[in-house]
């Protein structure tokens, strides 16, 4: 596993290198194409992930972590590769370079969390239908993965709120730019659905409504919701704030 | 050079011979002392454990039958046995074969349990003795160290020791891919019998401190609780207790089930949908199967931890085919260093061969230069010494590369007539 991190270590590094370039060139934050954005979030992932490894027993969860990572980098090389050759659109303020980085350290977590889930359902399947061989032994207890949850739920969603404020604020000082209907905004909106929706989660948790192999199955399902109705966002572009139109 | 195991194990003699030819542990010193004696040289190591004893044993001189024959007669002087008595039962593996059979022993490939972890300490405790009797020679001391590795290297690569292989270490197991700390976990034992305080015990030894003990006799489960610090409850409070247990087992000779379904989701709700490990190890079932179907309970019965129990001794049998694997490939490297040491005496002769003709040389040539000044002397010497040295690189790293390719007796015999050196 060592090298593993090592590499991944490596990886996180090229990608702060391709952030750190495009900032240097362009003289603005590269937050706002969505390989930048996809890029920020691999980054943020693997920054949370190295120092997990060092806890011995939730070093394997990190196998659950880095495939889809590796995916995500080699989809988003693919696909979104002429981004990198564009220039970032501009950040009118710190305040937004803010929000959005914010928004993707929360996603990370997301993400993290989600991927989590997937251990956890994976392992309480395993151990429901009595089959313990495999990796199921290397797997961290279910006591361990739900804490783990929880833990990244807990520090995800006040931040993602947090974010959702920011941006309110930041909506206040540039009415111009993003139009009169900006509430309305499909991005806008799946940001609100994304806050209730692990609002839920993090109180349902808390209150022992959803716990288990549900909460894992509700992150785990909802959060590949977000990312396919984001991706399709993204595709269809759908990403404008001022979808509904200009402010006159 | 003659490298001998022998001895016996539980696949070759039953435990009626075992128990004669077992060395009490405070004796295996002064056993070990005697057998060296009595061989006058060499190395040897005595292992004896529950489930086998042998004698390793390395000598420069004496071949593998006269070793042989010498340590079943100590055997038999040290047991007060005639060695007719054990003779047929013992199994024998020389030099290389040796080496495999150390490397299996050490990396569990060998034992009655496959992956057991204990018989490398004990191999390691075998050593020691050894060591401190100044027993182990330096092949003995290599051959050791190489088990070491590679038992290690047997456990770390493959999956030999993961899973359990007995019914209430499986529950713990079980217990521990849940939970995470046992020791802020309480256990609740319904009814009573020899596998439920096994199991009961298992789980104490890794931590569970809080025990509740249910039980139609209030006497009988004051009895079992005690000894643990728990808490007896009578049976009719049951269901009022039940969301205590994080761990339940269930082993009542009740003729039907007493845990329903209806009966955990209370439960559940009460401890906030917090997982609980129920293991029924009751037959007839006390636990309704449709509890296992609920979210957050995790429900075993007898056949499910055997099946578990089957599914991990299956793994470890294929894992040993791994381990085979691993023991061939330390089994060749010692064989390459067994080569070595072979050539060394070769090898040495040469070189105080070429320094004696360079000493001769040297002191010629300086009789005939009494004018030299000592430091012209240091120099000269100091130059026959360099071109000794790099006339010899060159045929000491060619000997060493076709001894790790050859025959090295033919290869050695070759050498020692090119060099014009006496047969050792």
């Amino acid at each position: 596993m060592g090298w593993t991190v090592g590499l991944t270590a490596l990886g996180a590094l090229c990608l702060a290198a391709v952030l750190g370039l495009r900032w240097a060139v362009y003289h603005r934050v590269p937050l706002t194409t969505p390989a930048d954005s996809i890029n920020l979030m691999v980054l943020c992932c693997t920054l949370i992930m190295i120092p997990m490894e060092r806890k011995e027993n939730l070093r394997p969860l990190i196998c659950f972590y880095l495939h889809p990572l590796a995916l995500l980098c080699v989809l988003t090389a693919v696909l979104a590769h002429p981004d990198l050759h564009s220039e970032p659109r501009e950040l009118r303020s710190s305040m937004l370079a803010l929000h959005v980085g914010m928004v993707f350290v929360a996603y990370a977590l997301f993400f993290m969390a989600s991927m989590t889930s997937l251990a956890y359902i994976f392992k309480a399947r395993h151990l429901k239908h009595h089959n313990t061989t495999g990796i199921f032994h290397r797997l961290p207890s279910l006591e361990q993965l739900d804490g783990t949850l929880y833990r990244l739920t807990r520090v995800g969603y006040p931040l993602f709120g947090a974010t959702l404020i920011l941006g309110l604020v930041w909506t206040h000082t540039d009415r111009a730019l993003l139009g009169p209907h900006w509430y309305l905004a499909p991005k806008v909106l799946l940001a609100i659905v994304m806050a209730v929706f692990f609002s839920m989660a993090f109180h349902g948790r808390r209150t022992g409504l959803l716990r288990g192999p549900k909460l894992a199955n509700f992150i785990f399902v909802g959060f590949s919701l977000f990312l396919a109705v984001y991706v399709a966002m993204a595709l269809l572009h759908l990403r404008e704030y001022n979808f509904w139109g200009n402010a006159p | 050079m003659s490298l001998l195991v022998t001895g016996l194990n539980h696949h070759t003699s039953s435990i009626t011979v075992r128990e004669k030819l077992a060395f009490r542990a405070d004796t295996i010193p002064s056993a070990v002392f005697e057998l060296r004696k009595r061989l006058e040289n060499g190395g040897v190591v005595i292992l004896s454990t529950c489930n086998r004893v042998e004698v390793y044993v390395h000598h420069g001189v004496l071949d593998t039958d006269t070793l042989f024959e010498r340590v079943c007669e100590f055997l038999a002087d040290w047991h007060k046995l005639a060695p007719d008595d054990f003779k047929s039962s013992l199994y024998t593996y020389t030099n290389l074969e040796a080496v495999g059979h150390l490397f299996r022993v050490a990396g569990s490939l060998d034992s009655m349990v496959l992956g057991e972890a204990q018989i490398l300490g004990q191999v390691h405790e075998a050593y020691l003795t050894s060591q401190a009797e100044q027993a182990a020679d330096k092949v003995i001391h290599q051959l050791f160290q190489k088990a070491f590795g590679i038992a290690k290297s047997v456990r770390s690569e493959t999956e030999i020791g993961a899973g359990n292989v007995s019914v209430s270490s499986v529950a713990v197991d079980l217990a521990a891919s849940i939970f995470e700390d046992l020791s802020n976990k309480t256990v609740m034992i319904i009814g009573s019998g020899q596998m439920s305080e096994l199991t009961l015990k298992s789980l104490v030894s890794r931590g569970v401190r809080h025990v509740v003990v249910v039980n139609r006799n209030t006497e009988r489960a004051q009895a079992m609780a005690e000894p643990y610090g728990g808490e007896a409850l009578p049976f009719d409070r049951l269901e009022e207790y039940l969301h205590r247990g994080d761990i339940i087992i269930s082993s009542t000779a009740a003729p039907r089930f007493i845990l329903h379904p209806e009966q955990f989701q209370r439960a559940l709700k009460q401890r906030g949908q917090e997982p609980m490990f129920v293991i029924d190890i009751a037959v007839p079932r006390d636990v309704e199967p449709g509890v296992g179907e609920l979210d957050n309970v995790y429900l075993y019965n007898m056949d499910d931890l055997e099946q578990v129990v089957g599914e991990n001794l299956e793994t470890r049998r294929q894992e040993a085919a791994r381990g085979m694997g691993i023991v061939q490939r330390g089994v060749e490297q010692f064989e390459q260093w067994m080569r070595g040491v072979v050539a060394e005496p070769t090898i040495t002769s040469i070189a105080e061969e070429f320094h004696r003709i360079r000493q001769e040389e040297l002191a010629k040539t300086l009789a005939a230069l009494p004018d030299l000044t000592e430091k012209q002397r240091q120099e000269v010497a100091y130059l026959t010494e360099r071109v000794v040295k790099r006339m010899l690189q060159s045929p000491m790293t060619q000997i060493k590369h076709e001894i790790g390719h050859h025959d090295p007796h033919t290869v050695l015999h070759l050498v020692r007539r090119l060099f014009g050196l006496k047969e050792s």
